[in-house]
């Protein structure tokens, strides 16, 4: 009796172990040893460890659509907290009756195809389509103004793709903040503002845009100004100071997973940049397909994916450090 | 254009391989509901038996010694064959087939890439194994690796009368073929210039597409297809794609960046450029044939150019994988369909360019089928011949050479 006790652990892992077995590990055991091969389809495959020049010769060349990678996920993981953190903020605290209808809105796009999400908003941002077509008739915009095939129509594709990502976790952290810890805040204190979120909101923001400006070499002054405006105006009024002492803090779990899982498909995405994109604004996950698929070049293409995979690991790995799970439950609160 | 053929269902290869990868196959089926799936097996699987020939059959096969097996698999690319007016989830020519010979076809649209496709019989031809497939279809350069390869079998012409003798001569001389037994051409279609000629202009040739004019730079689109962009690019040039080399791979390569920093060029994006063109967002791109005219309906402004230069085309292929069991059944089949009447029933169903001589007679002498004789996508008029220019065969060496060089044009 005891015996089969402590089988049922094993039992209970075994089916989730067979698949990672099957259909995870063993393929990336195959990619790993295909990274070290020589050869072609016709004359076929050799394996030998003095292939590892695979993968400097592999990088060497597409050094820029890693940066670009790099620049686009981390652009869009910020704008989908930005955008995300509001909205679970909303559904949670002032949700009421109406919290399970939000939330079956914010995932109601998974029930369609990820391309054809991806392809309708080729159709949203048409060069003379129902948001820009209008401004132009208008004269608000030059008529050669896009912003599909340009990486700022990437970006937005991909921070639209992950946007219920980042909703979901946050929204369940910040449900499980007790909001008697608010109002204890308050009742020791905290304002409902803060007299410095001006000034914060001001620098935030207006960074943020200057920052982005600069990877995308738009003009920076206007956009910035705007944005510290923006920034200053939402410091002031929105954001409370039980909210940056308490409630904030408490929904970092959230945030942290949103990012992770926001950043990490985002870092391999190459629908966005292939659909929405144009030469100039390919990444890394396009190179790899091409590799893969178009020049049969299996060693350069499992030796990119898995500097890929390094990569990311490397990142995901210095972002726990920084700002763990454990840490934040544990010494921050 | 004539005004009888209607293009409204029409999908072709190409716009099947864009569709089908991005759309996905729900999406696809939904467009291609007239035209039957693939997934279905069209010939049907009933056993009955054979009957006559209908009497309006017209060409006997003489002399065919070979017996027909009792069924043939077939593997083909989307749309490339006759759907039966009356039963849309059955092959006419197939069932035309088995009524005359008694062989069910296994007829499935399962190719939609040749590196793919070839890729998953590889193992079972290299270890001589039946590959599963009697007919594959493929394009000309994957014919002439595949020769090379020894991956084929040689056809036994005996078998094949019809073939012989109503392939047309522009199909011939091929280097990787010269004694054309080791495939029949299929279907052929075109890549030239979609544009249009309210926003640009009148143009007629391919520098168009590499010059910098306020009309079209940043309306310009190349297509991701290697051979196609570097093809043309070659002939804007005055280089020869029929004698590919990597100088004039390079020198294509060049012209096309140069395009791209000089702003010129919005996407080398191939397959959606359609929607490009349709929207306004492209008024010049590098396109196929067969989509422009199906364009014609959301946007009568895009014409296909034939230009000066000359346009490039390609050609699928039927050939016997090696190890096919059915080979004798194979070669019946491809010859069935080198009948001229059958072939102008197979081309009314679909919009290529036909290898097959005199179905363009049995048209022009039909009472309700004279408009497919003026399509200019099924029979290019006698002036445009001379300028069909084929892309010239590979190396494996070259070909990873010019895929290498061409990535840097796509932008990866």
């Amino acid at each position: 009796m005891q015996r089969r006790r402590a089988l049922i652990p094993y039992l209970l892992l075994a089916p989730g172990l067979l698949w990672l077995l099957f259909f995870f590990a063993w393929p990336l055991v195959q990619v790993f040893v295909a990274s070290f091969w020589s050869g072609s389809v016709e004359r076929g495959y050799s394996f030998s460890l003095s292939n590892w020049v695979n993968y400097p010769t592999a990088i060497e060349p597409v050094l820029p659509h890693v940066g670009r990678s790099l620049l686009y996920s981390a652009t869009a993981t910020v704008l989908t907290l930005l955008i995300a953190y509001p909205l679970a903020y909303t559904i949670a605290m002032r949700g009421g009756r109406a919290k399970n209808l939000l939330l079956f809105l914010i995932v109601a796009p998974f029930f369609t195809s990820f391309l054809l999400r991806t392809l309708s908003w080729k159709i949203l941002l048409g060069d003379s389509g129902v948001i820009f077509g209008p401004l132009k008739d208008a004269g608000l915009l030059p008529p050669e103004f896009r912003v599909l095939a340009t990486p700022m129509a990437v970006v937005a594709g991909i921070t639209y793709n992950f946007l219920p990502f980042m909703t979901l976790p946050i929204y369940v952290a910040l449900e499980k903040v007790d909001f008697r810890l608010v109002e204890a805040a308050r009742d020791l204190y905290a304002g409902p503002w803060r007299r410095q979120g001006t000034v914060v909101g001001a620098i935030v923001g207006g960074g943020l845009v200057a920052g982005l400006a600069l990877a995308f070499g738009w003009s920076p002054a206007i956009p910035t100004i705007l944005a510290a405006l923006v920034g200053a105006i939402i410091g002031r009024f929105l954001i409370s100071e039980a909210f940056v002492r308490v409630t904030f803090p408490l929904s970092l779990p959230g945030v942290f997973a949103g990012s992770l899982l926001t950043f990490i498909p985002a870092m391999g995405d190459y629908v966005n940049a292939e659909f929405l994109g144009n030469p100039d604004s390919r990444m890394l996950g396009n190179v790899i397909q091409n590799r893969f698929l178009t020049q049969n070049d299996f060693p350069e293409a499992s030796a990119l994916s898995f500097i890929l995979m390094g990569g990311i690991l490397v990142i995901v790995m210095i972002y726990t450090r920084v700002l763990g799970t454990d840490q934040l439950t544990q010494s921050r609160v | 254009m004539p005004d009888s053929i209607d293009r409204s269902i029409e999908i072709t290869r190409r716009r099947f391989l864009a569709g089908s990868a991005m759309a996905g196959f729900a999406a696809f089926l939904a467009a291609c509901g007239t035209q039957g799936t693939g997934t279905a097996a069209p010939t049907g699987t009933s056993g009955t038996p054979a009957t006559p020939p209908p009497s309006t059959a017209p060409v006997e096969t003489k002399g065919v010694e070979a017996t027909y097996s009792a069924e043939l698999n077939w593997a083909n690319w989307c749309c490339y064959l006759d759907v039966d007016p009356n039963d849309d989830t059955k092959w006419k020519t197939l069932e035309d087939f088995k009524a005359a010979n008694g062989t069910t076809v296994n007829y499935q649209e399962v190719i939609d890439e040749n590196e793919g496709f070839v890729a998953s019989i590889s193992n079972q031809i290299t270890a001589g194994q039946d590959p599963g497939w009697d007919i594959i279809v493929v394009t000309d350069w994957m014919v002439a690796r595949l020769v090379r390869l020894g991956w084929v079998e040689q056809f036994s012409l005996n078998n094949m009368p019809n073939y012989v003798a109503n392939v047309r001569d522009v199909y011939k001389d091929q280097d990787w073929d010269p004694t054309m037994d080791h495939h029949a051409p299929w279907q052929t279609g075109m890549t030239g210039i979609g544009y249009d000629p309210t926003k640009t202009g009148e143009l007629t040739s391919l520098k168009s597409l590499f010059e910098v004019n306020s009309k079209w730079k940043g309306k310009t689109e190349y297509l991701t297809e290697m051979r196609d962009s570097i093809g043309l690019t070659m002939l804007a040039l005055g280089l020869d794609p029929r004698n590919p080399t990597r100088d004039g791979a390079d020198q294509a390569v060049a012209a096309m960046l140069k395009a791209r920093s000089d702003g010129i060029v919005r996407d080398v994006a191939g397959n959606y450029y359609t929607e490009d063109l349709v929207s306004g967002a492209a008024v010049l791109c590098m396109a196929w044939s067969g989509d422009v005219v199906g364009l014609a309906s959301d946007a009568p402004n895009i014409k296909f150019l034939f230009p000066d230069e000359g346009v490039m085309f390609w050609t699928d292929n039927a050939v016997i994988p090696k190890g096919a069991v059915h080979k004798g059944t194979a070669e019946l089949m491809i010859d069935w369909c080198y009948v001229p009447e059958h072939q102008a029933q197979i081309e009314a169903g679909i919009s290529y360019v036909t290898p097959v001589k005199g179905v363009k007679e049995l048209y022009e002498a039909s009472t309700d089928q004279k408009a497919l004789a003026e399509d200019p996508l099924r029979f290019p008029p006698a002036e445009i011949e001379p300028k069909l220019v084929q892309f010239g065969i590979l190396s494996e060496e070259d070909e990873k050479y010019f895929n290498e060089q061409f990535a840097k044009v796509i932008g990866v």
